[in-house]
């Protein structure tokens, strides 16, 4: 469990490095060709990294196979993509994350409940705890 | 009316944390990782050239920051990975928390040219907080 509290933590880290680098790759090629970069590099990469797992023997199949509505995932992402891109600059940075993080958490739990069932007391007053922390932090410590 | 559009963003990046890491179970986290930035890739092509019709450039910045995509990889892997250990909010609330904790030293020490802001008190209730949080969330 600590385990994975660690990774999801350096997660976390690994997010805030890899939007600096999107945000000078925006500032070299425009906004939506820097963002289509990670993408393309992205796509090459993990192509090249299932290859080698595999031992050069992918069980294509597995893709055909799998549930067709777990594909959806990518289109979520794209669309919660533009859609961040067009309002961050409309909006407060401060009430933007916490519109983001309250959206996440919602269906998070949502997910917890309904799909893992995993879901106790217990966690979700661990989860609010973190979550008004957050907020409150980011309140704190933007001055506007 | 962005602050809708903008809750519905974090509620898709949920969903979509949550469909990968079901996928994954059939196609493996570099498999997950593949599906989404390939189709993720096409989506805003088609968004650049159909709906903004701007030209698709990809060249001419300096080399390092290509590593964009290795970090696209390791967080989808990674976030579908820990979605299927620990649930996704509990995972959200750990990677907010280390976003937090390492843009909180990037400021502190001006790491990476970013404008020096030191560490403010006000700001430890607030740490507390979180990690009164975390223990919860180490015990349930």
């Amino acid at each position: 469990m600590l385990l994975f509290m660690l990774l999801a933590l350096l997660l976390g880290c690994a997010s805030v490095t890899s939007n600096m680098i999107n945000f000078r790759a925006t500032k070299a090629l425009g906004t939506w060709n820097g963002t289509l970069v990670n993408y393309v590099v992205a796509s090459i990469l993990a192509f090249l990294l299932l290859n080698l797992t595999n031992h050069f023997h992918v069980d294509w199949n597995a893709f055909v196979k799998a549930p067709p509505y777990l594909y959806l995932g990518g289109v979520f992402g794209v669309i919660a993509l533009v859609i961040l891109m067009v309002s961050l600059n409309k909006m407060k940075v401060f009430q933007c994350t916490t519109l983001i993080l309250v959206g996440q958490l919602t269906v998070g739990i949502l997910f917890d409940i309904l799909v893992y069932r995993n879901f106790t007391l217990l966690k979700l007053i661990g989860i609010l705890f973190v979550a008004v922390g957050i907020i409150l932090d980011k309140k704190l410590s933007t001055n506007d | 009316m962005y602050a809708l559009y903008v809750l519905i963003a974090g509620m898709l990046q949920s969903a979509m944390g949550s469909f990968n890491s079901m996928l994954s179970e059939n196609i493996g986290l570099f498999g997950v990782s593949l599906v989404v930035h390939l189709s993720g890739g096409i989506l805003l092509i088609l968004f650049i050239t159909l709906i903004l019709r701007q030209k698709i450039n990809l060249r001419g910045m300096p080399w390092y920051l290509y590593s964009a995509g290795f970090f696209g990889v390791v967080i989808v892997s990674v976030t579908s990975f820990c979605i299927s250990h620990l649930g996704a909010a509990v995972t959200t609330c750990f990677s907010v928390t280390g976003q937090l904790l390492i843009s909180s030293v990037i400021d502190h020490f001006g790491l990476f040219h970013v404008p020096k802001a030191k560490f403010e008190t006000k700001r430890i209730p607030a740490i507390l907080l979180i990690l009164t949080g975390i223990i919860i969330l180490n015990l349930a």
